[in-house]
């Protein structure tokens, strides 16, 4: 941990695809515990940010620091960001539809137990979540284990991005748009979901299309603009800024 | 021979046609899958492979080249088929890591014609040197004549077919085997599930922890030993020159792809059985329209589903 406990400082970032400039420095902070909500508009670079985050490339980060726990993770490679707590389910899901459930599954443990990440600099790798905990938590999940993933319903397939990740251990879960395309129905249980991952001690990192949904079950969040924070605060602070909500996100 | 007869002698030759397809084509499309990657140097592999396959097998009178030039006239070790079929899949592993690290791997992010050039280079340039080092000659194949104290040369009869090459009929044993295992190796073993992870999302694969570089040159590896097993197979029947790479190799290798679809296991095994059944139908009654029909099911394939049988994305530009 760093000094003030911030899990994850993102400080002045600059990200690029090829030579168009899309993060213009930018920070965020998430504390241990939290929700922190990710808003913006469609283009608004959300993606980037967490993505940018997570290690994945593209996006480029140029210039500007990603601290994880107090480490300077900037130039670990996406895998060890990874296995040192740090967890995306990107947007569509991406679960792997040639695999199984059950080995959906397995492929977030294949990787663990790695010794050689001395000199990393992403101290402990984060410790997997038992497999029959994750299909206690999804029990729908747990009577497909044998099911192509490619076979399941969105909604369905969509918790399994989540399991897949969870069962990783992250400290931080960042979940890009995981409503994306569900009947509401299923998003209510992924919500459930999500709140229940968080009363277990995983913080998260929601990026959300539906603000109003969004600032309901987070603790803070930031708003983002042409890769630039335009508001960050309490969930209550942005409900209460309707100039803010109708400039950045038109609710 | 009657109808039926002729059949199954088709059948059976292009089950041996369409397993070195399907050897080949398996390692072309599990590196197109995973990496995104177009080896047209995938070939050259099975060049490797012949010739490594016919020197661990016996000596050969070199007739030109720069050893002949430098007096080596005798080359070649003379161990024999078993020993051929260790020494010449490793030759091929170890030369698959070898191209990913330094030809392939600088390339992944660029676009398909890039890879293309470069290994189109590769494959001339091993073609090339093949020619200038050993000769551009033609060596006869040979097959054993015994494995394990049992005879493997000669005619068999079989049931329905009559007469039938002894050691074609272990070439098509052999090579089901390799593929058999290959097959189990994909879908038993957490290796060959993170290949399979990755022929369909190789970024997912390392958001989730996974090194998936050092599965890249397993992959490269894998694909590169058994073009190479395949060569060695190829060179116990065929004749060994330095064309092959292209012209019985690569050629046979793409059209599996079209028709197995990129990334499909299955398909490369199915894709080459149906592409050598056909060419086997036509060299057997129609010989000089084998080749014409092979392309022509390619295009069919092409028009009628452009993923390919088993495929799920279309190769992209
Ligand atoms: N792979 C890419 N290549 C080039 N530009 C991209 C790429 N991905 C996103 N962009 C651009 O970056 C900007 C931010 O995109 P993104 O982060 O996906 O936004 P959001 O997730 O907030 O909708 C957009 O203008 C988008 O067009
Ligand atoms: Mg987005």
């Amino acid at each position: 941990m760093s000094d003030n406990g911030t899990l994850l400082a993102v400080e002045d970032i600059d990200a690029y695809y090829g030579e168009s400039h899309i993060l213009r420095g930018l920070s965020l902070e998430v504390q241990p515990g939290e929700i922190c909500a990710l808003l913006g508009r469609n283009g608004a670079g959300k993606t980037t940010t967490v993505r940018s985050i997570a290690g994945a490339s593209p996006p480029d980060v140029r210039s500007g620091t990603i601290r994880f726990r107090g480490r300077d993770v900037t130039d670990v490679p996406v895998d060890d960001r990874s296995i040192g707590g740090i967890g995306l389910v990107p947007e569509e899901r991406r679960v792997f539809s040639n695999l199984t459930v059950a080995e959906n599954l397995r492929m977030a443990e294949v990787s663990r137990n790695r010794s050689n990440l001395i000199g990393r600099n992403i101290g402990e790798p984060a410790e997997t979540v038992d497999v029959d905990v994750i299909y206690e938590a999804f029990p729908r999940l747990d009577e497909r284990r044998d099911q192509l993933a490619g076979t399941l319903s969105g909604g369905e397939q969509q918790m399994l991005a989540i399991a897949r990740a969870l069962r990783q251990g992250p400290d931080l879960l960042m979940l890009d748009e995981p409503y994306e395309g569900l009947a509401p129905q299923i998003v209510n249980d992924v919500e459930d979901a999500i709140g229940r991952i968080n009363d277990e001690g995983t913080t998260i990192l929601l990026i959300e299309q539906n603000a109003i949904a969004a600032m309901a079950i987070s603790d803070r969040c930031y708003v983002i603009d042409q890769g630039e924070v335009v508001f960050e605060g309490p969930s209550e602070e942005l409900e209460a800024d309707e100039e803010i909500r109708q400039r950045y996100l038109g609710v | 021979m009657s109808a039926v007869q002729e059949l199954f002698s088709i059948l059976l030759n292009g089950l041996q046609l369409g397993a070195i397809f399907a050897l080949l084509g398996i390692g072309l499309t599990i590196i197109l899958g995973t990496m995104n990657f177009l080896n047209l140097a995938h070939g050259a592999l099975y060049l490797i492979g012949a010739y490594a396959g016919m020197l661990t097998m016996r000596v050969v009178t070199l007739r030109t080249g720069i050893l002949q030039d430098y007096g080596f006239t005798e080359l070649g070790l003379g161990w024999g088929f078993l020993a051929a079929l260790v020494i010449v899949p490793t030759i091929g592993f170890i030369v698959g890591v070898l191209m990913e690290r330094y030809v392939a791997k600088p390339f992944y992010k660029r676009p398909h014609t890039d890879q293309l050039l470069v290994t189109f280079g590769l494959a001339l340039v091993v073609e090339e040197l093949v020619k200038q080092v050993i000769g551009g000659n033609t060596f006869q194949s040979t097959s054993p004549d015994t494995l394990f104290g049992l005879q493997v040369s000669g005619p068999i009869q079989l049931p329905i077919v009559g007469a039938f090459p002894r050691w074609r009929l272990i070439i098509i044993l052999i090579a089901f085997i390799v593929i058999g295992l290959t097959w189990l190796f994909m879908e038993k073993t957490d290796w060959g599930m993170i290949v399979k992870a990755g022929t369909l999302d190789s970024e997912m694969v390392s958001l989730l922890g996974i090194r998936i570089g050092r599965s890249y040159a397993l992959v490269f590896g894998l694909g590169a030993a058994l073009a190479a097993f395949a060569g060695l197979i190829g060179a116990t029947f065929e004749t060994v020159r330095p064309q092959i790479g292209t012209q019985r190799a690569l050629v046979p290798a793409f059209l599996v792809l079209v028709v197995g679809g990129a990334g499909s296991i299955r398909g490369a095994i199915v894709g080459g059985v149906i592409l050598g059944t056909v060419l086997a139908g036509f060299q057997q009654t129609f010989s000089q329209w084998g080749q014409i029909a092979m392309y022509a099911l390619v295009a069919l394939v092409l028009v009628v589903r452009p993923q390919g049988v088993f495929g799920s994305v279309e190769v992209e530009e």
